[in-house]
């Protein structure tokens, strides 16, 4: 046996010399190769979000208008590739500009080297995808304001703003050494970069739209308007959940020393105190446990950990998924209260876990795990002091400041120049019909129509 | 009744001499009762409200009789009791209860499918009658005009066998609609009967207590985790309590579980109450308190948002937050955490009793 293995091999030896005598690719080639691939799947875990916001806001919203819903959200990624390609990119980490502080400058219709270059540790082209998906990500939290009202041509303008502009600044401020970057800023894997960011663009799409025709009651009580599928919108919530994973752990953006283990660790804790806190909270004030209010748990306690994965020690990151799931019920109580309507939940899931997450690094970041990234100090509990608390805070004021104003100025403009909202009569028809005319559950719509 | 007015009223309507006169007067009682709410105790303001609805209910079946008669059907060919079911049955009826009714009369000795044809045919004009008078009809089809409710005593004894034999979900439910039936107008023996065959098979079938103690133990107390009262969260009825299943239905649901297991045959709740207190079944401290919550509900009961629809008097059962001031919120938290913890016990009564 032994005989027959070496003939074996020494044939194959002299068939194939190359692959005995090519030389070793160097350690740094084999490192630089390993985290490609890792932040190439990170790239394609985050693109695959998408299908969990696809099954998210049309699972949410109505028969009528799911066809607009889920084939939207495939267009505007497609749109928003082009627009961070040509511009947004180059705002976000194109380089140094005159006022690098506020962005980057450069870098325009990206045309990245074919390969990582000497001493990269991966090439810019999977940075660039791996960018554009969180982009992407941001702006279809935004389309949550805007769910079953607003005309498509609106979608269109605003995802060339948003890509061109308002994100990338964003971006550039705390990941593209922009400014607050500078101030050491923690926010691991975007809890206010991506998820803020597109959850204030939702509340300023959503005020200015007004809400649904039907939502509120002259006497001001809200009426609850059910989402057409519950099943869509758990697998949404299992769509995103794997992805984050991608979102979190592939934010290290390098193999290294396994430490995105440890982020992705954090992660999986985080969303299931989400949930568990969402649905026992739901249970204790309603006296029901609400499938939808758990779904939100378990994606606010993921938005939540995002800017803390790297930065906390397990039992924080519970404690963080356990306070963001009992905060998306409140705040999605008190959105009702003031008649906002918040179709998919965007801004509490998005925006008050965002801020959440952004703070809690301020509370509980240990002192050598921000050694360890690199960013800021350790929070209030390991070192007692409240400077990293206040850079937070600072972060989630102007970055919210910033938001706001840039998406008044660009939905505001484009209401007054072309209109944001369907006729009355369209958005009773549904957008499906209205928009792209045929509807997204023919059958069933069909035999709805004929008793308009 | 000491109180001149309702007794002058019940006179008229034992006069009416015909269903648009009883309409007239049932608008006029309910304007005057509406008053007397706030100035009365509930308990006695309940049993004038359902003394007047009584008479009127009688005056529409008399009204009835008669007018069989002047068609040329003749009198009722043997003796029937008119009987309600429900809120009707219990002595609860609000200023807006609908219709539950049944009938049930002699065995036939002859033609049984004429006398069942004249009672159909009266039945069908009593039950337009009550409409017209302003009584809704029961969603459910519990109605004296619906055949399934209108039996001789022997049919009656038929279709109680087969629920009993058969503890369906559809069947404990008219057995507990059948456990709250009273006599309202004609003979009340024969209900006795047919109540005496209910008791009988009930001994006969102890597996039915824990069929109904499943059915009845669905409408939950609205009293959540901390303490809070459970209100409607969405729709124009936002920040209003479901008072009628919230707080009323649960009491009266785990009551009539305590007496008909033994044999109480009174169908109003504060009755039960006392002669559960009676029989040993409640301490008279328990009695006291739980008559006392009870009467709670019966008054936020009669409180609540009264629609009108085409003219029917109807009622969605809810109390608008704006009725509810500090004090009565106080008072209806304990009440209600009485409620839950009389539902525990029956729970375990129940289930004890079984094994």
């Amino acid at each position: 046996m032994i005989k027959k293995t070496m003939l074996a091999l020494g044939i194959f030896t002299l068939l194939f010399p190359v692959a005995a005598f090519a030389e070793d690719p160097s350690a740094a080639t084999l490192n630089m190769g390993l985290n490609t691939l890792w932040v190439m799947l990170s790239f394609i875990l985050v693109l695959l979000m998408q299908g969990g916001f696809i099954l998210l806001e049309t699972g949410s919203t109505r028969m009528k208008n799911a066809g607009h819903v889920a084939g939207k959200t495939i267009f505007t990624t497609g749109l928003a590739a082009l627009i961070y390609w040509a511009f947004g990119y180059g705002i976000a980490f194109g380089g140094d500009s005159a006022v690098n502080a506020l962005f980057g400058w450069g870098n325009f219709f990206f045309d990245p080297a074919v390969a990582a270059g000497e001493g990269d540790s991966y090439p810019s082209t999977v940075f660039f995808l791996f960018q554009l998906a969180f982009a992407a990500v941001s702006l279809s939290i935004a389309w949550g304001g805007f769910a079953e009202r607003a005309k498509l041509s609106s979608y269109i303008v605003f995802t060339v703003f948003f890509i061109a502009v308002i994100y990338p600044v964003v971006a550039h401020w705390i990941w593209g050494g922009g400014w607050l970057a500078e101030d050491g800023a923690q926010d691991f894997a975007g809890s206010t970069v991506v998820h803020l960011t597109g959850a204030l663009a939702a509340f300023v799409a959503t005020v200015l739209l007004k809400p649904r025709i039907g939502k509120f009651n002259k006497d001001g009580s809200a009426n609850e308007i059910l989402g057409h599928n519950q099943v869509f919108t758990a697998l949404s919530v299992l769509l995103l959940w794997v992805g984050w994973f991608g979102f979190n752990a592939g934010s290290t953006v390098s193999v290294g020393d396994g430490f995105l283990g440890f982020v992705a660790f954090n992660t999986m804790l985080g969303a299931g105190a989400g949930g568990v806190a969402a649905l026992l909270i739901s249970w204790a004030m309603t006296g029901k446990a609400d499938i939808t209010t758990m779904l939100n748990g378990t994606l606010a306690g993921l938005v939540a950990i995002t800017a803390s994965c790297a930065f906390v020690d397990p039992w924080a990151a519970v404690v963080i998924g356990l306070v963001a799931g009992v905060l998306v019920y409140f705040s999605a109580k008190f959105f009702e209260k003031i008649k906002v309507d918040d179709p998919i939940y965007a801004l509490s899931v998005h925006g008050a876990a965002g801020i959440w997450g952004t703070l809690a690094n301020g509370i509980f970041a240990t002192q050598a795990l921000a050694d360890k990234v690199g960013i800021g100090t350790g929070g209030l509990i390991d070192t007692g002091s409240w400077k990293q608390l206040w850079v937070q805070f600072e972060s989630v004021v102007v970055v919210g400041a910033f938001v706001l104003a840039a998406s008044f100025l660009v939905l505001g403009v484009m209401k007054l120049i072309m209109g944001f909202r369907v006729t009355e009569e369209q958005e009773i028809i549904g957008l499906d019909l209205s928009e792209h005319g045929a509807y997204g559950y023919p059958e069933q719509m069909k035999k709805a129509g004929q008793n308009m | 009744m000491s109180d001149p007015v309702p007794l002058q009223v019940l006179k008229q309507i034992g006069s009416a001499d015909h269903v648009e006169g009883l309409r007239s007067l049932r608008d006029q009682v309910h304007e005057q009762m509406e008053a007397l709410l706030k100035a009365r105790p509930v308990e006695q303001f309940n049993e004038q409200l359902n003394e007047v609805h009584d008479a009127l209910i009688q005056r529409s079946a008399a009204l009835a009789e008669a007018e069989m008669a002047r068609l040329g059907k003749g009198s009722p060919p043997v003796p029937y009791a008119y009987i309600l079911f429900g809120s009707g049955g219990r002595k609860e009826q609000t200023l807006s209860s609908d219709q539950d009714s049944g009938v049930v009369y002699e065995d036939p000795v002859s033609d049984s499918e004429e006398v069942q044809l004249y009672f159909k045919e009266l039945c069908e004009m009593i039950v337009m009658n009550l409409q017209q008078v302003g009584y809704p009809l029961c969603e459910g089809n519990v109605l004296s005009s619906n055949r399934e409710w209108c039996l001789s005593l022997t049919e009656w004894g038929m279709k109680l066998d087969k629920w009993f034999a058969e503890p369906a979900w559809e069947s404990v439910r008219y057995l507990l609609i059948v456990a709250d039936g009273r006599c309202v107008y004609g003979d009340e023996k024969l209900l006795h009967l047919l109540k005496d065959s209910f008791f009988t098979d009930m001994l006969k079938s102890p597996i039915i207590l824990k069929r109904m103690l499943e059915n009845t133990m669905r409408h939950k107390v609205l009293l959540g985790f901390f303490g809070q009262l459970l209100k409607e969260q969405y729709g124009t009825d936002t920040g209003s309590l479901d008072i009628k299943y919230g707080a009323y239905i649960p009491m009266v649901n785990a009551i009539r579980l305590m007496a008909v297991q033994v044999g109480i045959r009174e169908t109003a709740t504060l009755e039960r109450i006392r002669r559960l207190a009676k029989a040993g079944q409640l301490s008279d401290h328990e009695a006291a308190v739980y008559e006392q919550a009870f009467r709670l509900f019966l008054r936020l009961r009669l409180m609540t948002t009264e629609q009108k629809n085409n003219g029917l008097y109807a009622n969605n059962g809810k109390l608008s937050s704006s009725k509810l001031t500090k004090e009565l919120t106080d008072e209806l938290k304990s009440s209600l955490r009485l409620g839950k913890k009389l539902q525990r016990a029956v729970f375990k009564q129940t289930m004890g009793r079984l094994t």
